[in-house]
Order: structure tokens, then sequence, then C-alpha cells
């Protein structure tokens, strides 16, 4: 009973820390907002994303979690549940995400990947490029980014 | 002295010119040698430090850069979905790095951004990273100039472990854009410059090796060497000149002194014949008239005089050469009863040579402590030569008078004079003034030297005006006691008194 009261204090007191901790870091970016904004800008414009995202499998092999909505694999009808099983001609069926990355990586030039993906058993050639973030997801990040660190309301979009 | 015995003596020092020559020259190759093999031991020890120090610098940035990467997927690993306080940690731990962007694989408009450092030095180029992780994407830019400090630890270590002090040391910094690469001869060692690999192509390693040759001047063991031989040279050519010039001065007395023998031998021969003459002719010739042998014992007498006179100039120069065995007895000498005295004893032998004597004697001198003897010879010689160095006007005087510091002699004649070249030299032993008619004149060139002597000896100088061909004025200058000093001056006893002459 004793144990349980103190368990209780421990974790009050834990939050309060936290909470005034928050309270005290509410602008957490010291760089001016139109800095980040820059910068943001700068390191995603022209980057290319795949709009997917993997689950190794144990022991091994690669399954795909969950696609972003209306992303490149979207578009090119990779489903979640599909199982890899060679990437541009190289064999992922024993690949972790670390070497998935790495042929993403090496692709980076053309940008284009062709996949064998396994679903429900049935081989399955999936040709797919990767995209450059549009205009409207950076402004989002953007937004999200000047909402969260600088406590600026997104600005009205035009 | 001969002229081949003159050159050998500078043989010895010919020889030991080229002793050290070849020492100089020796000394200069090994210490050109030892700085050739320290120079290219310092250069090759920079080139290698520069390397090996600009390889571990790129490992150690690999590194960094690696351990960043790690170190961001193991925070992932822990927290599945990474916010922004998670960022924020793994950016506060690699200090290097100025912005980060995390970008999720699931949802890419989630995307988290810290900035953690303000526009500081916005100038400066940022470079750009990144690396997948299993969820997503890291994006960072960072300072290499922040990179940089992060690595520079490493430059504290030497390449190389030192086992001595000997050993080069190389001064190991890392530079930015450098004006060159490569190595470079400085004055006072070698640099070698080494790139650095990406990320940091910017920057180079810079090895500086000191080397004690590099210097030049005094430090430097191969200039020193020829600094010593040069001086040593020149103190082989200054022995030399001094020897030669001993040399010199050593044939010149010889000559003077071989002169003095030709002259004392004929002064001495000369009125040993006359008296001999005089003395045969007195003992064989009895038809004598008395005024005949009168005039012949007055001419031997003068020539005896003459005889006894050279004599004891040459005894009294040699004695007092030699300053030991004769001593000066002072006694108190009026100076105007020695002056008068002497004038009339030689009277008639200067008016037999047709001689005019001004005699100027001042009545007041006071009484002085002089060795009579010497005096007296001293003026004596002076008459003497005024008498000897005569041409046609036959005109002597004699003064004698005092100042307020000295008591003086003063012999004038208008004879031949002495030229302004000679002066200097005609109180030297065995020195005779050059004429035409030398040879003609009697004496051996010791009377000046015996008078500046006896001068010395009283603490006094002697003075000489003369002009070629109008006459030569002799000043004997003794310094004035006045009449109530009884007591001899102390630098009178220079000379040690063994006994009185009589």
């Amino acid at each position: 009973m004793r144990v349980r009261i103190y368990r209780f204090l421990v974790v009050a007191v834990s939050l309060l820390v936290v909470s005034a901790h928050a309270d005290d870091k509410k602008p957490k970016c010291t760089t001016p907002p139109a800095e980040c904004e820059r910068i943001i800008r700068q390191m995603l414009s022209g980057r290319r994303y795949l709009g997917v995202q993997l689950q190794e499998l144990t022991p091994a092999g690669l399954v795909v979690k969950s696609v972003v909505e209306d992303g490149p694999a979207d578009r090119a009808n990779l489903r979640p549940g599909d199982r890899f099983m060679a990437v541009n001609g190289k064999p992922t069926r024993d690949a972790n995400i670390q070497d998935f990355k790495q042929i993403l990586t090496d692709a980076k030039e053309t940008g284009r990947l062709w996949i064998i993906v396994q679903r429900e058993g049935i081989l399955k050639k999936i040709e797919l490029r990767m995209e450059p973030y549009t205009k409207a997801q950076i402004d989002k990040i953007v937004a999200q980014h000047l909402a969260e660190a600088h406590a600026i309301a997104a600005a009205p979009q035009p | 002295m001969r002229r081949s015995d003159r050159v050998s003596i500078l043989v010895p020092f010919l020889i030991i010119s080229i002793g050290l020559g070849v020492l100089a020259w020796r000394s200069y190759e090994l210490s050109a040698r030892l700085e050739d093999g320290v120079n290219t031991l310092a250069m090759q020890y920079a080139g290698y430090a520069a390397d090996i120090t600009a390889r571990r610098v790129d490992s150690a940035v690999r590194n960094g850069i690696f351990d960043a990467s790690e170190e961001w997927q193991q925070l992932e690993r822990k927290t599945p979905n990474p916010d922004s306080a998670m960022l924020e940690q793994w950016l506060k731990s690699n200090e290097w790095i100025t912005t980060a962007i995390y970008v999720p694989d699931s949802d890419p408009t989630n995307s988290i951004f810290v900035s953690e450092k303000a526009a500081d030095n916005s100038t400066a180029p940022k470079l750009t990273r990144e690396f997948y992780t299993s969820s997503g994407l890291v994006r960072y830019t960072y300072d290499p100039a922040r990179l940089v400090e992060r690595v520079r630890p490493v430059l504290h270590q030497q390449p190389l472990m030192q086992r001595s002090e000997t050993e080069p040391q190389a001064q190991l910094a890392i530079v930015s854009t450098p004006s060159r690469q490569g190595e470079a001869r400085l004055t006072e060692g070698f640099a070698y410059v080494a790139p650095l690999g990406p990320p940091l192509q910017g920057y180079s390693i810079r090895a500086f090796v000191r080397t004690a040759y590099g210097t030049s001047g005094w430090e430097n063991a191969r200039y020193f060497s020829i600094w010593v031989s040069v001086v040593a040279l020149a103190l082989t050519a200054l022995g030399a000149y001094l020897a030669m010039r001993g040399l010199k001065r050593e044939a010149e007395t010889m000559k003077l002194r071989g002169a003095l023998i030709a002259n004392v031998s004929h002064e001495l021969r000369t009125p040993l014949s006359m008296i001999r003459l005089g003395a045969e002719t007195l003992k064989r010739s009895s038809k004598l008239t008395e005024k005949q042998r009168g005039e012949i014992e007055d001419a031997m007498l003068r020539e005896v005089l003459h005889l006894s006179h050279m004599v004891e100039n040459v005894l009294d120069v040699a004695r007092m050469q030699n300053r030991s065995t004769k001593a000066l007895a002072f006694t108190p000498v009026r100076p105007r009863d020695l002056v008068t005295s002497l004038v009339s004893t030689y009277e008639s032998w200067i008016k037999s040579r047709g001689f005019e004597i001004a005699l100027q004697v001042e009545e007041t001198v006071d009484e002085q402590l002089w060795d009579r003897d010497s005096v007296e010879r001293a003026v004596l010689n002076l008459i003497d030569n005024a008498v000897k160095y005569s041409g046609d006007i036959k005109f002597l005087a004699i003064a004698l008078r005092q100042s307020a510091e000295h008591v003086v002699i003063e012999v004038r004649d208008r004879g031949i004079g002495i030229a302004a070249a000679d002066i200097s030299r005609i109180f030297d032993p065995y020195y005779r003034a050059q004429f035409s008619d030398t040879q003609t004149r009697r004496g051996a060139g010791l009377g000046l030297t015996l008078v500046q002597q006896i001068m010395v000896s009283h603490a006094g100088r002697v003075e000489v005006e003369s002009t070629p061909g109008i006459g030569s004025t002799f000043r004997l200058l003794f310094p004035r006691h006045s009449a109530s000093a009884t007591e001899p001056v102390p630098s009178l006893n220079v000379l040690p008194e063994i006994g009185s002459r009589s």
C-alpha cells in the first residue's frame, strides 16, 4: 500500500517536472523562423522520396508496412504486405533495411527502381521512380516546424 | 740579411696558413654534408608527418560522421517514433552539426526539423550529409570548421615516437586553403603541406620541421667554420707582417752597427796616427824651434783630448744603455758656473776653428741637482756638433736661462742644419744624417744619443729646431728645482747609485 503511494508520488513529481520543462522550452528553435524556412526548403528541394515504409521480417526479408497516400509507391501500385524479392536485379530475399537503403543510394542517379514483389504467393514486377517532394508537402513541413518550434500559426496557403 | 733568409722566415707562416686552409675546407665540407643530411631528414620527416597526420585526421573525420549516424540509429531503436526533442538531443551531442531534418518513410509530411545554431557565421560554407535509417532519412548540415576543431586533438601526437631530442619533431597544424601544397624550404626549416580528403577538401595538414642549420650567420656551423678560419688566416698574416718588420729593423740596426765599426775604427786610427806622427817628430828632430815644438805638443794634446772624448762617448752610451754599471752622482751644481767654466775650457779650441762665440748667461739661475760630468758632456757634445756641422758662417751661441718650470741650456749655430726627415732619427744610436760629405766629418754617430740619454736620466728633454742651410738650435730642458729643495727628486733615483765618480 505504502509502496503504491510512493510510486504515485514519484510519477506525479516527474510529470510536473517534465511539464515545467516543456513550458520553459516553448520556443524550441533559436534560429530565426525565416532562416529555418529557408534551410528546410533548401534541404528538401529536389530530394526524391519513395513513399513506402518497410518492415523487416524475422529472420530476414523486407515487407511493405505502409504506403504513403498518393506517393510514388502508391501510384506504382505497391501495396502493404508485398514482399521484396529483388530490387534492381539484386536479390533482397534475405536483405534487411540497411541493404535496401544502400540500393536506394546506388540508384540515386537515375531514381528508377524495378522491384520484384511477392504478393499473395504471386511474383509481380513493379517499376517506379522516386519523385521529388511536392511544393505542398514542403509547405506543410515548414508550417509544422514553425508551429511546433516557433509557436507561429500556419500561414493561410494561397 | 740576405733576401732568401727573409723569405725563409715566411715558410712556417705559409705552412700554418695552408694547414688552416685545409682544416677550414675539411670542416666546411663536413658541416655541409652534415647539414645536407639534417635537411634531407627534416624534409622527409615533414612530408611523412604531414601525410600520416592527414590520413589520421581523415579517419577521425570519417569516424566522427559514422559515430553521429550510429548514435542516431541507437536513439531510433529506443524510440520508434522520433520527435523533435530527440533530434535536438542528437544535435547537442554532435556539436559540429548545425541543422538536421528527419524525414520518416511512412509519412514524409511529418518531418522534424531542428536548427541548433543561431545564424552566427552564415558566410562560412556549410556542408550537407545524409544517411538512411531503418525508418527514414536524416539529412543534416554541418560546419567544417567545427568538425576540424573536433579532430584537432589528433595533432598533439607525433607520427613517430621520439626516442631522443635530436630526432626531428614536426609542428603540426590544420590550415585552410593553403597557397600551395607539397614541400617548401623555409629559412628555419622545412614545411610540408598535405591535403585532407573529403569532406574537408578546403583544409590541409601543414607539418613544419625546424632545423638548426636553416639559419644563416653565427649559429650555422658551416659559416662559423669559415669565420674562424678567416680570423686564423688574418692572425697568421699579422704574424708574418710583424716578423717581416722585425727582420727589416734588425737589418737596419746591423747596417748601422757596421757603419759604426767602420766609423769608430777610422776615428780611432786618425788621432792615433797624428799622435804617433807628432811623437816621432819630437823624438827624431832635434832642430825644432821652441815654437814648432809647442805647436806639435798642442796638436798632440788636442788629438788626445779628442780621442778620450770619443772613447768616453762610446763607453757612456754603452753604459747608459745597459743602465746598470754606471750611476749618476747628483750633486748641487750652479748651472752658471758649469756653463762658463765649460766655455772657458774649450774657448781656445773653438776659436782655433775660427768660430765666434756669443755667451748669454742669466745670473739668477738657481742651484740644481745635476750630475756635473754628464751635463758637461751633453753640452760639449752639442758644441762639438755645432763646430762639426757648420759651413762658411762660423758662429756659435750658448745661452743659459730659466723659465718657470725649466732650466734651459741652448746651443745655436748657423751651420748646415738638419733635414726634416732626419730630425726624428738623429737621436738613434749610430745614426748619422746624410750629407754630401758625411764621410769627411768625424764622428761615431753617438753624440746625440748620449745627450738624449743624459737628459732622460735628469728627467728632462732635448728640443731641436733646425732649418737646412740656416742653422740648428738644440735646447736642453732640465726640470727646475727651487733653491730651497735640497733633496733629490725621487724620479732621479732611477739609476742606482753604486758609487760616485771621482
